[in-house]
């Protein structure tokens, strides 16, 4: 983006909001006595990057007394979930921590055990360490733990110009989450993952001349209206039906959306990619594809064609155990549909042959000759993204430490893609010491214990028992940080810092958001100004150029270098619109060389992937059946007859966050198990009695919701559950083993090309338990009420 | 005197909270206590193809409609945050009119703490109260209110048994 595109974006007004508002206001003003800060948060509390407006008003007294979505933001419109709505119960919590704390190795797992230190104390323990580690391991020894939705997980700052490792890995086995469709969409269209076109960007939104409605909507294994994945605001799948978007929904559990769709394809947990063949297959069979754009754009038709016709509707049909006719038929609408978009989830990516789902899903995307169309799906051009992935890597990680990277080897396509280190091999290296032993790490915004990391209590084990030094960097402390670390650095909130925010993680940006600093709760730091802080103390010549923490800030997510001032001046807009065309494929807007044609090359989408081929991947889709799956394991069906799936989210917390807000917990108090009426009579399960969930690798428990919105063959479980408000010590750790869904989930059984996670397909058993472990919410109000 | 409603467009409400949530940070209402909740319909089958899933934003008796950002010219809280934009604050004569538009809508017109928006209980003498007549009265000797068996005592009389 360039200066004059920093312009705030045009603002829509919502039928629903009064005459009186505040559309059109600056940055900061003044109303009733009260200072208002408009901002568009992002990290902490975590988030996908939607970049919300946020009104934040204060007192003369400095204090948040009040928080409002912004009318002006032009996706939100003032609208707010309930995370932000409750932003000022998270700044002030009792249980937030606001200054640095420390602790020996020896008593880790002791709550008691931690005290208060001055930053520079806590800069010197963590100097004193990284340098005896270094020398002793080498930096390679140090792993920088990551989650998702917080600023830290997404820097490679931390890991690359703070303490130099080449070992910066996100916790979840296959890094099963987003970054597989980006892999597929940039190996395939050489651009990354393709959003739906909501008009985002245009000044005039849905009614915007340059804009088309999307006729057929396919929501592929995901929720976006709790979710908000990766940035988009989920809600205007909503604000499109309302104007009259259909709806086809691919999911094994219904939700809302569901019951509103045209079509909804309940298939069976984790045999997605047969069904998208089988559409592929319907959608070519039937001459329903665009002609021209295939002859034109494409690479590998009559491959594909000859691939999919290995996979006739009927032989989907009775792997997804779906009606035919209804795989026809959604076959259809979409193919007839223009435009027409699909959004396709997480699902996606949490089984084995993920990379062939998304495979598939661009191909139908392609065929249909919805790319870069309005309404379609928008491709990120040539100029997406900024300077992040990569920062620091050419400087401070030399090509010998480079190839280091745990995973380098056998999964380059994974490592080069997100230079990551392969997670799965290294929970396997720190177990085994082999090919070195890892001895440091830092959870870079990251409950990994209680969230992200799979089968928990093994990683637990390892980090405990192996890292001679560990640092906590967050808001509050919780179950990963309480077992394994001895040193604990606060940050700000969002309410408290400075930043930015690009919708999407930057592929395919919409909006480029700004945060002001509204409130000040000690001077703590945001992730990127701790970076700075805690890089300069390690490593002073390579943070020489910037003068102070803005400086980075300016030339990290803004690519200038002027000081700050550019900064000062482009934020002032809080929110604009990032410019955007269509069809750019024909414009030579996708490739660095400024030629028409896609980044591949092929410089076509590569129905046939010379990219998978040369990862020595098949370069064409194919299904493979979950490898737990009652098909694939009959002699496990005795013993685990029901097939698990997990991760939904809910609006009342991001992922493992806010247990100890008490009107978000309120709002699910408890860790539900999804059970369909039938299964639980069977089993002699009530509604809202507790059970034990389990598998041959763990068990959980969980309080059964009895509800239709899983079939009789499947249960779903919710993940990311701990009880802040229970004994942190060891080895209770909050509760967090108690009701862990993750113990039920492996590692290590990834996809070809190391990505994938079966966390969406596996089998279970459950029965019912005598004991309640119902939450108190008296005793949640009691400890975390009373704000600070 | 204007009375004031909610019209929901519930075909859209999507569950996700924020109402609750809203009111609570308005009004300091502390854990189990709302002036708006959100009531489920389902998800139950029609049929094969169709499915009930419905959710209702239902002020309780502690909605005052945000009587103090009314007073600013606001709309309530719940109704500047619903993600899915369902909610409608307004007159109830004009947001009536908009019940034609669509299906699936409704009109509400919450009352604040209605037991004591009633008021404390007022005696109202409308002067002409019945008095007492003073007339000497016989006894019957016997009870005759009801069934008894042959040799109850039940509703005998008798003089010195006072």
């Amino acid at each position: 983006m360039q200066e004059a595109d920093y312009k705030p974006a045009a603002v829509v007004k919502l039928d629903t909001l009064s005459d009186v508002n505040d559309i059109g206001k600056p940055w900061r003003y003044e109303e009733d006595g009260m200072t208002v800060t408009r901002t568009c948060p992002w990290s902490p509390p975590g988030c996908h990057p939607v970049g919300c407006g946020l009104k934040l008003y204060v007192n003369d007294e400095g204090r948040l007394v009040h928080v409002e979505g912004d009318e002006n933001h032009p996706v939100t419109q003032g609208r707010l979930c309930p995370r932000c709505i409750a932003l000022k119960d998270y700044v002030y919590s009792p249980a937030r921590i606001l200054k640095p704390l420390k602790r020996n190795r020896a008593d880790r797992g002791k709550e008691d055990a931690w005290m208060e230190c001055s930053w520079d104390e806590a800069f010197d323990i963590v100097k004193e360490n990284y340098e005896r580690i270094c020398e002793q391991y080498g930096p390679e020894s140090i792993i920088g733990m990551s989650g998702t939705g917080r600023e830290g997980g997404t820097m490679s700052l931390y890991p690359t110009m703070v303490f130099g490792t080449p070992n910066y890995c996100y916790m979840q086995s296959g890094y099963a989450c987003y970054t597989p469709r980006l892999a597929a969409a940039a190996y395939i269209t050489g651009s990354t993952y393709a959003e739906w076109d909501y008009a985002g960007a245009l000044p005039g939104r849905w009614d915007d001349d340059r804009y088309t409605l999307t006729e057929c909507l396919v929501l592929w294994g995901k929720a976006p209206l709790e979710s908000n994945p990766d940035g988009f605001f989920g809600h205007a799948v909503v604000d499109a039906m309302r104007r009259g978007t259909r709806i086809i929904q691919i999911d094994p559990r219904v939700n809302w959306l569901s019951a509103r769709a045209d079509i909804f394809l309940q298939l069976r947990s984790g045999t997605d990619t047969a069904l998208a063949m089988a559409m592929l297959n319907i959608i070519i069979k039937e001459d329903l594809y665009d002609h021209d754009f295939v002859e034109y754009w494409c690479y590998g038709f009559d491959q594909l064609a000859e691939r999919v016709a290995t996979m006739p509707p009927e032989k989907a049909a009775e792997i997804c155990q779906v009606p035919v006719e209804k795989i026809y038929e959604a076959a259809r609408m979409y193919a007839e549909a223009k435009p027409a978009a699909i959004l396709w989830g997480l699902a996606v990516d949490q089984k084995t042959d993920g990379m062939q789902n998304s495979q598939c899903i661009i191909a139908l995307q392609a065929l249909t000759g919805n790319l870069d169309r309005p309404g379609g799906q928008l491709l990120p051009g040539a100029d997406a993204g900024h300077n992040e992935l990569g920062f620091g890597y050419k400087e401070c990680i030399p090509d010998e430490l480079f190839s280091k990277m745990i995973g380098m080897d056998q999964y380059p396509a994974y490592c080069n893609m997100i230079l990551n280190s392969q997670v799965d091999l290294m929970l396997e290296c720190l177990e085994t010491d082999k090919p070195y032993p890892i001895r440091m790490g830092f959870y870079m915004g990251d409950n990994a214990l209680s969230n992200c990391a799979m089968e928990p209590k093994r990683w637990h084990d390892a980090l405990v028992d192996k890292l001679e030094f560990c640092i906590g960097i967050d808001t509050f402390m919780n179950a990963s940080i309480q077992a394994t670390c001895d040193l604990f650095l606060p940050i700000a909130t969002v309410a408290e810092r400075e930043g930015t925010v690009f919708t999407h993680y930057a592929p395919c940006t919409v909006t480029a958001g700004f945060m002001h600093k509204a409130i000040d709760c000690g001077n703590l730091p945001s992730d990127m100004e701790l970076a700075y802080r805690l890089g300069k103390h390690l490593h002073p010549e390579r943070f020489a150029k910037w003068a102070n923490e803005h400086e980075l800030v300016e030339a990290f997510r803004l690519g200038v270098e002027e000081h700050g001032e550019y900064f000062d001046r482009v934020s002032q807009c809080v929110v604009a619109q990032v410019p955007i065309d269509y069809y750019k494929y024909e414009k030579g807007l996708l490739r660095p060389d400024g030629q028409p044609g896609f980044a591949t090359p092929t410089g076509r989408v590569e129905l046939w992937s010379t990219a998978y081929n040369q990862f020595g991947e098949d370069p064409l889709p194919y299904y493979i059946e979950p490898e737990f799956s009652p098909v694939s394991k009959p002699e496990l069906a005795e013993e685990y007859p029901l097939i698990l799936t997990t991760g939904a989210r809910t609006t009342a917390f991001f992922h493992s966050e806010h247990r100890q807000i008490p009107y978000l917990r309120e709002l699910n108090p408890n860790p539900l198990l999804e059970i369909n009426p039938i299964t639980a009579q069977a089993k002699g399960i009530a509604d809202g009695q507790w059970v034990r969930v389990w598998n041959m690798f763990g068990e959980a428990l969980m309080k059964a919701k009895v509800t239709e919105t899983v079939d009789e063959k499947t249960v779903h479980g919710q993940h990311g559950w701990w009880f802040p408000e229970e004994s942190g010590d060891e080895p209770n750790l909050y509760g967090t083993f108690r009701s862990q869904i993750n113990n039920l989930c492996p590692n290590g059984h990834m996809g070809k090309l190391g990505f994938g996670a079966p966390n969406k397909c596996l089998i279970c058993n459950v029965e019912p338990v005598s004991e309640s472990y119902d939450t108190d919410m008296d005793l949640i109000w009691e400890k975390f009420g009373k704000l600070v | 005197m204007t009375t004031y409603g909610l019209l929901i467009d519930y075909e859209y409400c999507t569950n996700c909270g924020s109402c609750q949530v809203s009111c609570k940070e308005e009004h300091g209402y502390p854990v189990g206590k709302s002036g708006i909740e959100v009531v489920a319909q389902g998800p139950w089958r029609i049929d094969d193809d169709n499915i009930n899933f419905n959710y209702f934003p239902l002020p309780t008796d502690l909605c005052d409609l945000c009587a103090d950002r009314a007073e600013r010219g606001r709309e309530p809280l719940c109704v500047h945050h619903c993600l899915a934009n369902v909610m409608y604050y307004g007159p109830v004569d004009e947001l009536a009119k908009r019940l034609e538009d669509k299906p699936k809508q409704m009109l509400v017109v919450p009352q604040f703490m209605p037991r004591e928006a009633k008021g404390r209980f007022v005696h109202v003498d409308r002067g002409e109260e019945h008095k007492a007549a003073h007339i000497e009265v016989a006894g019957t000797g016997k009870s005759t209110f009801g069934a008894h068996r042959a040799d109850a005592k039940v509703g005998e009389y008798e003089e010195d048994a006072v």
